[in-house]
């Protein structure tokens, strides 16, 4: 646990399975920031590690930043401003063609 | 962080089942056989007078009453400081010298395992010190089909179970038996199920070929819960898996009953399991056991295995 801000508050999130040492999990950490943008990016989300710690920064269009612990968090976060929850079943990933990298 | 069978934290079993489904006479009867070694019992009543605790002190190592509150909503505060007595009790021991191996809590007959699940989870505390081994859900075979057919409940119980026991086997013919055995498997195809008389294992080898029971639809649940098994691709890695996993359970938790599966990672097979909203931590296996690698079967409602398939797709390769 980071003694500054005290996350993680509990033992290891369950995305980080099977990455045992800090290295690791920071470059589990970059991979699922990528994939998590792909996500936020029809939402008007942005997010990046925070740099110091697990979890993310969120941020809105608006420029608007919140530190979030974990993808939960982010979910939470991200429904609480929408108004109604991101949901990876909707038809614009379900129907439409994957964009270019 | 990979957490594996011996990671110092407790044990813990949940025994649920509909109001009379013979939890505690099963319960009587593992203990005495020990079956789960030394075991502290947790056993929650919803009613005020408690009198299941005279008939499992016996066998147990340590007997905690919850009485007047089911554990899963009114009494979700007594269950959080009871468990935390326990391990508090546990960790001032020495660790070779511990006398408890593992607890129990029998539930109350109108208990949802899975919202105890998520409770114990969302401790701060207790989520250091308790794995929670396995839910076990009770059914009874003689009361089934009706209380499936009215109650709600009685079908979330199911759906959350890792074990399912068809209890009063010996009550009903044969066919019967497979109805209520073939309905469980509909529920939740993902338990084992097995078949018990007053706690002794009953075979359910020779049944019947039967039908589930129609169920009616209830409020609630709109559509009935279906499993779907979805390939993983190579090109599917595990942050990606799990990015998406996470996103599908917090839009969908509540109609995605349950996740299943064996994912492929650079440090390992990962055996990954949810319950409604809340995800086991997964656990590495060895490699030399695993089958059906890359497989992960959806349980649940409203969405179908195409959606699914391109939704992760499109994560991918985006």
């Amino acid at each position: 646990m980071c003694n500054a801000c005290g996350f993680p508050t509990r033992p290891g999130h369950w995305t980080d399975a099977g990455a045992d040492n800090a290295g690791d999990r920071l470059r589990l950490q970059m991979s699922r920031a990528k994939i998590l943008n792909r996500i936020l990016a029809g939402y008007g989300f942005t997010a990046r590690p925070p740099g110091h710690g697990p979890g993310f920064a969120l941020a809105s269009f608006t420029g608007r930043t919140t530190l979030l612990p974990d993808l939960e968090a982010v979910w939470a976060e991200a429904e609480k401003q929408l108004g109604h929850p991101l949901d990876p079943l909707d038809a614009r990933f379900t129907s439409a063609p994957a964009p270019r990298a | 962080m990979t957490r594996t069978a011996n990671d110092g934290r407790l044990r813990m079993t949940i025994l649920g089942g509909y109001l009379g489904s013979g939890k505690t006479t099963w319960l009587r009867h593992q203990l005495f056989k020990g079956a789960f070694g030394h075991t502290h019992i947790l056993v929650n009543e919803a009613a005020e007078t408690p009198v299941d605790d005279t008939l499992l002190s016996a066998q147990a190592t340590g007997i905690t009453m919850l009485a007047g509150g089911c554990a899963c909503c009114t009494g979700k505060a007594d269950l959080i400081a009871a468990l935390r007595s326990i391990i508090d009790t546990r960790s001032r021991e020495h660790s070779d010298n511990r006398k408890i191996d593992q607890i129990v809590l029998e539930t109350s007959g109108l208990a949802d395992p899975a919202a105890i699940l998520s409770a114990i989870r969302e401790d701060s505390v207790l989520v250091h010190h308790i794995r929670v081994a396995e839910i076990i859900v009770l059914v009874d075979a003689s009361n089934a089909a009706d209380q499936l057919a009215t109650e709600h409940l009685s079908r979330l119980q199911i759906e959350a179970a890792d074990r399912i026991i068809v209890t009063k086997a010996d009550a009903v013919s044969p066919p019967q038996l497979a109805t209520v055995v073939a309905t469980a498997k509909q529920l939740n195809p993902a338990a084992n199920i097995e078949a018990a008389v007053k706690g002794q294992p009953f075979a359910l080898d020779d049944l019947p070929d039967a039908k589930p029971i129609d169920l009616p639809d209830l409020i609630g649940d709109s559509a009935p819960i279906t499993p779907t098994r979805i390939t993983i691709g190579p090109d599917v890695d595990w942050a990606t898996f799990s990015v998406w996993l996470s996103a599908l359970l917090f839009a969908r938790g509540d109609d995605l009953v349950r996740v299943k599966g064996v994912i492929d990672t650079p440090a390992g097979p990962l055996l990954l399991q949810t319950v409604r909203k809340s995800v086991q931590p997964p656990e590495l296996l060895p490699p030399e056991v695993t089958r059906n690698e890359n497989q992960v079967v959806f349980i649940g409602r409203s969405y179908t295995s195409q959606d699914l398939q391109r939704s992760l797709e499109y994560f991918t390769h985006a």
